[in-house]
């Protein structure tokens, strides 16, 4: 009989874990599932609930993905818990066996312990597609006008764009003094700041929600601020973090800390038991997902694969026409270290080099050819040579530049 | 983000230059740069031809020939003769329409204003000297403008009343004596067009005739018919850089070469009842602010016009960060280096422009073809203009001065006539110091400023230091004059750079140890010192342990300039080398060959040690050949 | 699969290689460099030349790597590494413009465009059977079509 190849969850580690399976065992039976009825990228969620894109324009697989690589799909199905020993997952209505297990069930948004926040009827996050589709129903049930948004991250931000398309008014709520404050500095900040107030929005910088009021319906109508200042809503979206989805987990004897521990090869403490993506806390970025869902099906498949290139704090992002890209913590104040920066009416560049090695880079602007950089800072790469010669950020691949046999780019 | 244009501006040897552009919201040419660095390589070596409707056809390795059958070594002269011939056209247009000045001036009983310069002229042309000024004027005036038009086949008069007599003869037997200037260019041009001269070395020697009717007549001649109208040129201190600019005057700036053109305007601006004009509008008064190289002539006299000028700001990639002061109200131009990229940021602070010569007419400026028959109705049209422009933007235009940039005591008004008369009304102590080996040399440091060789004037001024070190005095005339200026080398306290000997020289005499000779047409009068030099010794020009460099030589009249250097046997240094690599033969001809032929050669090198340590090691050798 | 090879010593960065590629993109219906706008922001090559400060030039050319970045890096599922032609192709109605792609190719080919609203990146030509526009324009054989594995 076939070997039964299960995976839970059909984000960014689970599909390319499937597609990847699929390559190497022609024969397998290959099982997803997914709370979802929709396959989809969460970061196009945004798209969706401006109405720029259906359900099925979020897929960022083709529409013929399963039935191409033969894959079963479960849509709508909860994994419930999971027995190692029998190796079967708990459904609402049975048990699925596996040989091979992979656990790609990414993360959920928590909710900040303020009053109401965790029992109003009207307090939503922005994971999934279902979230997206509350939000969506929110918005036409009550005609919504004014969206409460705590938090200001690349989520936070995501969903205040998707809401103001629709011209909802959002005011975002910021714990810390400036926006995407992970991926930003003051200056980088107040850029976005700025474009997105033009279009409306408020932003509470430092201020954080320190009780709401509801009405009889249970539903939040106001949140009030740490400043005592009253701030009428229709509803509440929490975009203030994320934490591995592991709960349905917890009596399945896993060993789990933040996410399910895994080594290198992605294995679990259980045999046959891997897992990828979010749900490790390993990181939160899209292609480090993939990574991970395909050295985890490598893995399942025999081909021992190692999980490497690990580096994760990365992003990039586009609102309202401008582009940004951060690699490292911009922010963290490096002993010893040179800070260059650039700045001017289109662009803004900032640099942290220390003994020679890039530290972190922050590019705002025209963000082409920046690919070097991720390179450069996570393979620690000296570059105090270039340096004598030219300006950081006149530094390119083409410094690097050198072909191998097969005639593709390798680093010199 | 904040309001800077861009953050990709070049480097500039002027560091308060580099950050005051890096720091403007307008777009500038420091700000192209980068976008346009990756060059055309069929471009950069000269191989890509135009001529025809065959082309453009380009040289590789697999394709030798154009269609025509022309070769890399036909391609790249024809384009290289066509570049000296338009940038002999410029300077040739410049001395034509002084002449012509000149004779108005005489005919007009005009002022005349540098008697020696005058006697001068009239001794060396054998003029009637029974006539009064103005007709020793005009009749200067009429022989130069007699040679200018001569046909390609007559032989110009004056050239052998100039030229030094061993020169002469050389270019005779070379037979490079040039006809009419005019006619040169017209000649050089035919030569070149589509399958018609297919002999790479007549035509570069084509060019080497361009260069002595270039140097001979658009140089000398255009400084010394300048020095009879405008003044000879007087040893001072100034002030250069944007400190220059007072906001409280109406500031003109003018760009350009032909310093006779606007004389009138000059006067008049000073005259009681336009001054007038000028305060009840709001203003003190008028000034005009230096900008290229018709700023280095005002400089260069500046002893005449104290009243009027307030100093140089700035050579020709600095024009741009002279009108984002924000205090310049008007733009006078009247010939080159009159940049395009200035008319939008004329047009966003509103300056006015207005273009004296229609060969240089800018897109967005006004025209006033400048006559000297109608100077006196136009200058008046230009002065409201200017007056209306003034009302207009103060108020509405931000400022930006730059009141610490420069400096206020940099050594100008040097020239074959002011060296001398300071050395003591002869060449002898300058003779003695050079054999003395106190100045080990002399370096002729011309030309414009580019931002290629390592960004605005890097290069000129980086080998300055380089060469003042060794001890080689570095004479310095053209843009190149304003970036070295600007950063300091010209004021007499620059002496501590220079090594030991030529700093005590320097000191004791109270000199700086580069001397200013002004505009690129002053490379003429470097090649007078260099001649008066020669004949003092009694040897030839090749001898002299002189040497020329035009670091970051820019247009075409740049390679007219290193022509005429070439002609005169002098090695000549150059940041980048012309459009010329895609031909061994020309390379070779110009680097090696030329040796053998006029004593001259072209030596490039973009790293100013290496090019020093060559200028040096040919001083060195040149010492030798004279036992000193 | 078929790549562009690259010898970085022959090219004289002409850039017709650029001009070729926007002329072979152009969405005007019309076809020749000769009639190619300059002016508008869309006419932009999807490759570039690169100087090596030695004088020298450095063809930056989408390789259509074996395991590509870019396409590891797709939130969209705009940008797939074709398993037949072995080539990384770029759906634009896909795309999300979240420029991911941009930061995890290591040799920062693919880039926003002018609109900032989607890529470029080399597409082959669409596989257009006379081969990539670029590798016919090139006058020195710098870049050539060659079958790898």
């Amino acid at each position: 009989m076939a070997e039964i190849y299960v995976i839970v969850g059909t984000g960014a580690a689970g599909m390319a874990a499937a597609e990847r399976i699929r390559l190497y065992k022609k024969d397998a039976t290959v099982i997803m599932m997914s709370i979802d009825e929709h396959s989809h990228s969460r970061c196009m969620l945004h798209k969706f609930l401006g109405g720029e894109r259906t359900e099925e324009e979020l897929s960022f697989v083709e529409p013929d993905f399963f039935e191409k690589n033969e894959i079963y799909w479960g849509k709508g199905q909860k994994a419930l818990g999971l027995d190692t020993e029998k190796k079967q997952i708990r459904m609402e209505n049975g048990y699925q066996p596996y040989d091979k297990l992979l656990i790609a069930t990414g993360s959920v948004f928590g909710i900040p312990p303020i009053s109401h926040f965790r029992t109003a009827s009207n307090v939503y996050g922005f994971r999934d597609l279902s979230d997206a589709q509350k939000i969506d129903a929110a918005v036409r049930a009550k005609n919504a006008k004014h969206v409460f948004i705590v938090g200001s991250g690349l989520v936070g931000l995501d969903v205040a764009t998707g809401l103001m398309e629709r011209g909802v008014k959002v005011t975002v709520a910021e714990m810390a003094p400036r926006v995407m404050p992970l991926q930003t500095d003051d200056t980088a900040a107040k850029a976005y700041q700025e474009r997105f107030e033009a279009h409306g929005a408020r932003f509470l910088l430092g201020i954080g929600a320190s009780d709401s009021v509801v009405n009889d319906q249970n539903e939040i109508t106001a949140v009030v601020l740490s400043t005592g200042e009253t701030v009428e809503c229709d509803f509440v979206i929490c975009a203030a973090g994320v934490r591995p989805n592991i709960q349905w987990l917890e009596d399945s004897g896993l060993a789990m800390e933040r996410g399910i521990t895994v080594d290198e090869y992605m294995q679990t403490s259980a045999p046959d038991v891997y897992a990828a993506g979010d749900v490790t806390g390993l990181s939160g970025v899209w292609p480090n997902a993939m990574d991970m869902g395909r050295i985890a099906a490598s893995n399942m498949c025999g081909v021992p694969t190692k999980y490497t290139d690990r580096y994760c704090m990365k992003n990039t992002s586009n609102f309202f026409g401008l582009q940004m890209l951060t690699i490292g913590d911009i922010n963290r104040q490096v002993e010893g270290a040179d800070v260059y920066v650039k700045e001017s009416k289109n662009c803004y560049k900032k640099a942290v080099v220390k003994d020679g090695v890039l530290q972190s880079i922050l590019i705002q602007g025209d963000i082409s050819h920046t690919g070097h950089w991720q390179y450069l800072i996570k393979s620690g790469i000296n570059i105090s040579e270039l340096l004598k010669k030219k300006d950081v950020f006149d530094i390119t691949y083409g410094d690097f530049y050198q072909l191998d046999d097969m005639g593709e780019y390798q680093y010199a | 983000m904040n309001q800077c244009y861009g953050c990709e501006t070049c480097k500039s040897a002027d560091k308060p230059l580099e950050s005051f552009i890096a720091g403007l919201p307008m777009e500038t040419s420091h700000h192209r740069v980068k976008g346009q660095s990756v060059k055309c390589g069929f471009g950069l070596k000269g191989v890509c031809c135009r001529l025809c409707s065959n082309g453009p056809c380009r040289i590789t390795p697999s394709a030798p020939r154009g269609i025509c059958g022309a070769t890399a070594d036909v391609i790249v002269t024809r384009n290289f003769l066509r570049a000296v011939a338009c940038g002999s056209g410029c300077y040739i247009h410049i001395v034509e329409k002084t002449a012509w000045n000149l004779k108005h001036t005489a005919l007009n009983h005009g002022e005349i204003k540098g008697h020696e310069a005058l006697k001068t002229l009239v001794e060396e042309f054998g003029i009637d000297t029974s006539l009064d000024e103005h007709g020793q004027a005009l009749a200067i005036a009429e022989k130069v403008i007699a040679d200018l038009y001569k046909p390609v086949w007559e032989e110009m008069e004056l050239v052998e009343k100039m030229a030094y007599a061993p020169r002469y003869k050389k270019w005779k037997e070379l037979g490079i004596l040039p006809g009419g200037s005019k006619s040169e260019v017209f000649d050089g041009v035919v030569k070149c067009s589509t399958n018609l001269s297919s002999d790479p070395v007549e035509m570069l020697m084509t060019c080497l005739r361009l260069g002595i009717s270039t140097g001979l007549y658009g140089l000398t001649l255009t400084n010394l018919l300048n020095d009879v109208m405008l003044g000879e040129p007087k040893i001072r201190l100034a002030p250069v850089g944007l400190n220059v600019i007072d906001p409280d005057y109406i500031n003109i700036m003018i760009t350009g070469h032909q310093h006779s053109l606007f004389t009138h305007i000059q006067n008049r601006l000073i005259d009681e009842d336009v001054v007038a004009k000028a305060k009840a509008a709001g203003a003190k008064g008028f000034k005009l602010v230096g900008c290229t190289c018709v700023g280095q002539d005002l400089q260069l006299r500046g002893a005449h016009y104290t009243d009027i000028f307030d100093g140089h700001a700035g050579n020709n990639y600095t024009s741009e960060a002279v009108l984002a002061t924000g205090a310049i109200d008007a733009v006078l131009s009247e010939f080159n280096c009159t940049l395009p990229g200035i008319e939008p940021i004329c047009d966003e602070l509103k300056i006015k422009q207005i273009c004296l010569d229609l060969v240089a007419k800018k897109a967005n400026a006004e025209s006033v073809e400048y006559a000297y028959e109608k100077r006196e109705a136009q200058t008046e049209v230009i002065i409201d203009k200017v007056i209306a422009a003034y009302k207009e933007r103060r108020g509405t235009v931000p400022m930006n001065l730059q009141p610490e940039h420069g400096n206020k005591n940099t050594l100008t008004g040097i020239s074959e006539g002011s060296l001398k008369e300071f050395l003591g009304g002869q060449w002898k102590p300058l003779i003695d110091l050079l054999v003395s080996g106190k100045i080990k040399g002399v370096a002729g440091v011309v030309g414009c400023s580019n931002l290629t060789a390592g960004g605005h004037d890097v290069l000129t001024v980086e080998l300055t230091r380089e060469l003042i070190k060794r001890d080689i005095i570095v004479l310095s005339a053209g843009c190149s004059s304003g970036g070295i200026e600007n950063c300091g080398l010209m004021t007499p306290e620059a002496a501590e750079l220079a090594g030991d000997s030529l700093k005590e020289v320097c000191k004791s005499l109270g000199i700086a140890p580069v001397l200013n000779f002004g505009p690129c047409l002053a490379i003429g009068r470097l090649e007078m010192v260099a001649t008066a030099l020669a004949k003092e010794i009694g040897i030839d020009i090749p001898e002299l342990p002189l040497v020329l460099s035009a670091p970051q030589w820019l247009e075409e009249q740049a390679l007219a300039d290193g022509c005429f250097g070439l002609a005169l046997g002098l090695p000549l240094h150059l940041g980048q080398q012309p459009f010329i690599a895609g031909s061994e033969l020309v390379v070779n001809v110009l680097t090696e060959g030329l040796k053998d032929i006029t004593g001259g050669q072209v030596l490039v090198e973009i790293d100013p040690v290496k090019a020093a340590d060559q200028i040096e090691a040919i001083i060195l050798e040149r010492r030798k050949g004279l036992n000193i | 699969m078929k790549r562009i090879a690259i010898d970085p010593s022959k090219c004289d960065g002409c850039k017709n290689c650029a001009l070729a590629c926007m002329d072979s993109h152009r969405t005007d219906g019309k076809e020749g460099v000769i009639t190619l706008n300059f002016q508008l922001p869309e006419t932009e090559a999807r490759n570039e030349i690169e100087n090596d400060g030695k004088g020298g030039y450095l063809p930056m050319f989408c390789r259509h790597c074996s395991v590509p970045g870019c396409a590891n890096s797709c939130m969209s599922g705009a940008l797939k590494k074709d398993m037949e032609t072995g080539h990384v192709m770029y759906d634009e109605k896909r795309c999300g413009a979240c420029f991911m792609c941009v930061m995890n190719c290591p040799y920062g080919i693919p880039k926003p465009d002018k609109s900032g609203t989607k890529i470029l990146k080399c597409d082959f030509c669409n596989e257009r059977p006379e081969g990539p526009a670029c590798v016919a324009a090139c006058p020195k054989q710098a870049i050539w079509v060659e079958e790898v594995q």
